[in-house]
């Protein structure tokens, strides 16, 4: 690769400044045209006392993934910092205040904890701060002043960031901020002339000017606009409260509106009322609410309405670990709700899919008239990328009904057989094709029907339809070399950015190995992976969750068991982890 | 001269052309014979046939139980949804196309029961919905388990020494959560309730309709057609409709009046 590839923590305690920090890290990186994948972790509470740590990781080429050691670590708490350094990178440099103000004995500086190898920078934020500015409060950004010091990032993107970030306080506010910021700049240039790196200064790298930063949250959020979507219903749920809080905001500007509703029965109830009669609408949640939610959805694939679900997985199971990241509602996703009901799921693996997804999701759903679910996650919700643009073509955001022809008025029949399972659905206000949606088993004209016949067939016809959503779902992607591979890795959601790295590592030492991108989770692309599963000697199936749920749903698939890699710390799996347990399958190969 | 017979057949034929029968589907109902329901159905088809509401405009949204099926008695378009959710589905519906008319039926269990936590939010967002409880005080689908509004003391197989919760009073929670159209009907009295509805119809905000009715299959013992009929009454003369106070002591003291019992008609 060659390029740089750098990342940077900053940790403190609430109160800080930690997250405003990073912020301004990743805008003034992202100004200076590297590429960018950040990640921030903070204490649930509300009251936060608690830790926050900003993860950064910045560089030439397009972040795929999370690394699991730190470069460079920007400690804002001394005693909070000191629980990053098992992740810190041997040579890492430590920048931290030797000077604080409170007394504290000499251990308990972040100096006396770190390994020899790392290089400690100090520098007096809070004196600094206070001399520039009167209140020890700017240190957060006499640090990040340091960092751009030592680094080579220039001034001028860091004050764009630091203007953009503050102007709506006022100029005095700007002002201070900048001045925090130059007083560390200058503080570094003058007294650690020789540990200046300059590793993020080349002007000549700076290709993607116009790159931006957008976080999974906004990236579902625009997606839902562009695809004009008119009604979000939803209810407050980490990690999925953003999405709702953000199109409250743009909704209504478009003509549109969010409805928060009084639990998530309600809301997908509203979302389908809404699709049924004829205006996309959307609701996003996570674990607890999506399973709120599966009657109505198995009920939505009998009506055949269509419906679109984000479900933001979060820590499961019951309340469990909610601003912890994890991949465990696939099954339901899948399966939730009472009987065969098959419906699309689908899951993005970076910002730029959440995005794409969610605007096509909206089609999908009116032409497979289904809910279609978005399986997201903490991680990607939460997580900033550096993209380069956002665009949706016309074709993706066309109404995607199917109405009936005029020759059906007074004969029409709502659940007509057909050869694709979709049959024509009219809207209510139609005139001539009156009808009743019901979740009892129908005939074709919808009136309650218990017959085993009736009951066959239209099983038959429901799971038809939605199989044949296969050519409009992405089929898996694969990245391997030809003809056979030892190793396979199958991944999905943001999982796949850690296999993809740790699969391309092990490809440019010469191994035989492949990666293959599934969003597709169901239907799923049967003959697609059967064929990448028969080429390897041994298929890895990593997740976020206890017992592999994609490796149930696909593992049979494979000749043989899968291999399996189940994390369930709270934290995205990183190339790291999949790259072990890449080397003990493949030691066990040779 | 015409003969009783032909004079009938002519009565039917004006009938058919008339369109009157026309709200009616093809789908005779299954309700068991002398169930209120048909009462109600009565009267929600005489509202829509004289405001000559355009059938492929309306929507009716039902919950599950027997009246869960009322959709598929009438020519109009319908949503048979999942047990207790009329009303988030009628919100979703109504704000898509509010050129419909959107009605939500369900039962007194259906309602106050598993869908009692739509009730008041329905109710504050004033969204324009008519919702009509069929109120028979008991699960008659499910063949005869106590509701929300049973007795206290109503035997069944699912309460054999009795049924022991207190009733909900539906007519006072819609007051409570500050609906703006309150009326309390009987299914025995169809024209009455025909009259009501008109109103609620044309109300611009959410209608609560809670209708009074007796299962004859399940309950013959405590909510008959005969205990109705006894208890039953109009509100009193010059009953003064917009005096929300005056309507929840109203209904704290008497269960059985009949009318409109609270309309906030805005300016």
């Amino acid at each position: 690769m060659g390029g740089k590839d750098l990342t940077i923590e900053i940790c403190g305690m609430s109160g800080d400044g930690t997250i405003a920090a990073g912020q301004l890290l990743n805008a003034a990186l992202v100004n200076a045209g590297y590429s960018l994948l950040a990640f921030d972790s903070y204490p649930a509470e509300i009251r936060g006392f608690g830790r926050c740590v900003t993860h950064s990781r910045v560089g030439s080429g397009k972040m795929i993934a999370l690394k699991n050691k730190a470069h460079v670590l920007i400690s804002l708490d001394d005693q909070e910092s000191v629980s990053r350094i098992p992740f810190l990178d041997t040579d890492a440099v430590v920048l931290f205040d030797n000077k604080p103000m409170a007394f504290l004995a000499e251990n308990q500086s972040i100096a006396a904890h770190v390994e020899p190898e790392a290089k400690l920078i100090g520098v007096p934020f809070g004196d600094l701060s206070a001399g520039a500015t009167g209140s020890r409060q700017g240190r957060n950004l006499v640090a990040l002043g340091a960092f751009a010091g030592l680094f080579g990032v220039l001034p001028e993107f860091f004050n764009k960031a630091i203007e953009k970030k503050f102007s709506s306080k006022g100029k005095p506010v700007v002002d201070s901020n900048l001045a925090c910021f130059q007083v560390g700049y200058q503080h570094v240039l003058e007294f650690y002339k020789e540990d200046i790196s300059g590793d993020l200064g080349e002007a000549s790298v700076h290709e993607n000017k116009d790159s931006f930063l957008i976080s999974g949250n906004e990236a579902i959020a625009m997606g839902a606009l562009d695809a004009n979507v008119h009604f979000y219903f939803g209810y407050p749920i980490t990690p999925a409260t953003p999405v709702m809080e953000i199109l409250a905001e743009k909704l209504p500007k478009r003509g549109g509106k969010v409805m928060q509703m009084e639990d998530e029965i309600a809301s997908i109830g509203a979302v389908i009322g809404s699709f049924f009669a004829g205006k996309r609408a959307m609701t996003a949640t996570s674990g607890p609410g999506f399973a709120l939610m599966t009657e109505l959805i198995a009920h939505a694939t009998v009506t055949e309405t269509p419906a679109v679900i984000v479900n933001a997985q979060r820590g499961g199971p019951g309340t469990g670990l909610p601003t912890k990241t994890e991949q465990s509602d696939l099954q339901v996703a899948v399966y939730g709700g009472p009987g065969d009901s098959a419906r699309i799921v689908w899951a993005p693996t970076d910002v730029q899919e959440c995005y794409e997804f969610t605007l096509r999701s909206f089609q999908i759903a009116e032409k497979y008239q289904t809910p279609v679910i978005l399986l997201t996650d903490f991680f990607l919700h939460n997580r900033v990328e550096s993209l380069e643009k956002l665009s949706s073509a016309a074709e993706m955001i066309s109404d995607g009904n199917l109405y009936p022809a005029e020759e059906k008025i007074n004969a029409y029949k709502r659940y007509e057989i057909t050869e694709t399972g979709i049959s024509p659905r009219a809207l209510p206000g139609s005139e001539g094709f009156i009808f009743s949606a019901t979740g009892l088993e129908h005939t074709e004209k919808g009136r309650p029907d218990y017959s085993s016949a009736i009951h066959m067939q239209m099983s038959e016809k429901r799971h038809r339809k939605i199989r044949g959503a296969l050519s409009d779902l992405p089929p898996p992607v694969e990245y391997a070399p030809k003809g056979q591979l030892d190793l396979g890795i199958i991944a999905w959601g943001s999982t796949f950015g850690a296999a993809l790295e740790a699969v391309t590592q092990e490809q440019e030492q010469g191994k035989r190995i492949g990666a293959l991108k599934i969003t597709s989770i169901f239907p799923f692309h049967e003959e697609v992976i059967s064929a990448f599963m028969t080429k390897c000697r041994e298929v890895l199936i990593p997740e976020l969750n206890f017992e592999g749920q994609l490796a149930n749903l696909i593992g049979h698939l494979h000749g043989k068991k899968v291999k399996r890699l189940n994390q369930v710390t709270g934290t995205p799996l990183t190339p790291w982890d999949i790259g072990e347990a890449i080397h003990s399958i493949l030691k066990v190969l040779d | 001269m015409k003969t009783s017979g032909s004079i009938i057949a002519e009565k039917i034929r004006k009938t058919g052309k008339s369109g009157e029968l026309s709200i009616r589907s093809e789908n005779l109902p299954t309700w068991c014979p002398g169930c209120g329901y048909f009462g109600i159905h009565q009267g929600m088809n005489q509202a829509i046939q004289n405001l000559k509401i355009p059938h492929h405009e309306i929507v009716m949204v039902s919950g599950i139980g027997c009246a869960g099926r009322y959709p598929f008695f009438v020519n109009t378009y319908g949503f048979h949804s999942a047990h207790g959710r009329t009303l988030p589905v009628a919100t979703g519906i109504k704000m898509a196309n509010p050129k419909l008319t959107v009605f939500a039926v369900g039962g007194d269990g259906d309602g106050l029961g598993i869908g009692g936590g739509h009730l008041p939010h329905m109710a504050r967002k004033d969204i324009n919905v008519n919702y009509i409880l069929f109120d028979n005080s008991i699960y008659g689908l499910t063949k005869g388990q106590p509701s929300p509004t049973s007795m206290v003391g109503f035997k069944t197989k699912a309460s054999p020494y009795g049924n022991e919760p207190a009733p909900l009073n539906g007519t006072l929670m819609a007051l409570a959560y500050g609906a703006s159209f309150v009326a309390r009907l009987f299914a025995g009295d169809a024209k009455g309730i025909a009259a009501v509805l008109e109103q609620a119809i044309q109300h611009p905000g959410f209608s609560f309709l809670h209708i009074y009715s007796s299962c004859v299959t399940f309950d013959k013992q405590y909510k008959t057609w005969d205990f109705l009929n006894k208890n039953v009454h109009p509100t009193a003369d010059g009953y003064d409709t917009s005096n929300h106070k005056d309507a929840i002591n109203g209904v704290l003291e008497d269960d059985y009046t009949t009318g409109i019992i609270y309309w906030k008609k805005n300016a």
